[in-house]
């Protein structure tokens, strides 16, 4: 592994993190009181780094990004929730990137509602129950408007970042 | 890191059709689910509430009768039962989401605290004096 390469990574994990922590700061889920509801935010890293970097580089980032944050909360849950939307997420996206038709907000769009879905799943596992699935479809309709807003983040990015 | 780079186009990072194709999939794929889920669970007004912890089912209760009790796991959650309908009131659990779902009294319906592993989930029979659907 190149030392470039390491630093950029490092860099993208610092910024997944200060943007998870950003993201608290709104607070969305007074607006729409429904759990795991959030901007997705992190996303958005994960999403430039498919398009800057590559797809290793994307899961390393991610990885570390879930890891550090259960660090930081102490919560064991909450590493298997994020482990599984944001893989999820990552995976859908990855694929969806190779279609022609789609852009960044596609992909973006795709990509929230692998997150959702991850976490569906996980919290379906965990609690031995699927009436968590009920919360699936709310989630879904956020997530496709989260998803638009990050997806025009990170087009906006990619376009003042060229690779 | 270079093989996944490449040099954007002109319109790389433009919408495109597909791009509110896929929008409108997800959201279509949500509606469905939603009118399923709904249709499956019914109108009406519960009669009863399980409350299951790890997927076991730890209590049973008449939402005719009101109370007040505590669940203890990891967390603490304060049910109440009030008016026929039931709530977690209380809740110590990191972001409370359980408090925030307020109070329920349909049957399906079901208020999940994911820190402590529970689920309060409504039982009984559906009532025809009901909305079909809510779409927000």
């Amino acid at each position: 592994m190149k030392t470039k390469d390491l630093t950029t990574m490092a860099l993208m994990t610092a910024l997944a993190l200060a943007l998870s922590w950003v993201e608290r700061l709104i607070p969305l889920e007074l607006l729409i009181p429904l759990p795991g509801v959030k901007l997705g935010l992190a996303n958005t890293v994960t999403l430039f780094a498919l398009y800057r970097l590559n797809l290793p580089a994307a899961a390393l980032i991610l990885t570390a990004r879930c890891l550090l944050t259960a660090l930081f909360s102490g919560s064991m849950t909450g590493l298997a929730f994020s482990l599984a939307g944001g893989f999820l997420s990552m995976a859908v996206m990855a694929l969806a990137r190779r279609s022609r038709h789609l852009s960044v907000y596609g992909v973006s769009v795709l990509g929230a509602a692998g997150h959702n879905c991850g976490q569906i799943f996980m919290a379906m596992g965990l609690m031995h129950s699927t009436a968590i699935l009920g919360y699936l479809p709310y989630l879904l309709m956020i997530g496709t408007v989260c998803g638009l807003a990050t997806g025009t983040v990170c087009a906006g990015v990619l376009r003042a970042v060229r690779g | 890191m270079k093989s996944g780079r490449k040099t954007p186009g002109k319109d790389e990072f433009r919408f495109r059709k597909g791009d509110g194709v896929a929008a409108g999939a997800v959201v279509l794929a949500a509606v469905a689910l939603l009118v399923c889920l709904l249709t499956a669970n019914g109108g009406g007004s519960a009669g009863r509430a399980k409350i299951y912890q790890q997927g076991e089912l730890i209590r049973e209760v008449s939402l005719a009768e009101n109370a007040e009790f505590l669940i203890e796991g990891e967390y603490r959650n304060t049910v109440t039962v009030r008016d026929g309908k039931i709530a977690i009131t209380g809740s110590d659990c990191p972001g409370e989401d359980c408090v925030h779902s307020g109070w329920i009294f349909r049957p399906g319906r079901s208020i999940v605290c994911l820190p402590n592993r529970v689920e309060i989930r409504l039982e009984g029979t559906a009532g025809a004096d009901d909305v079909d659907a809510v779409v927000r």
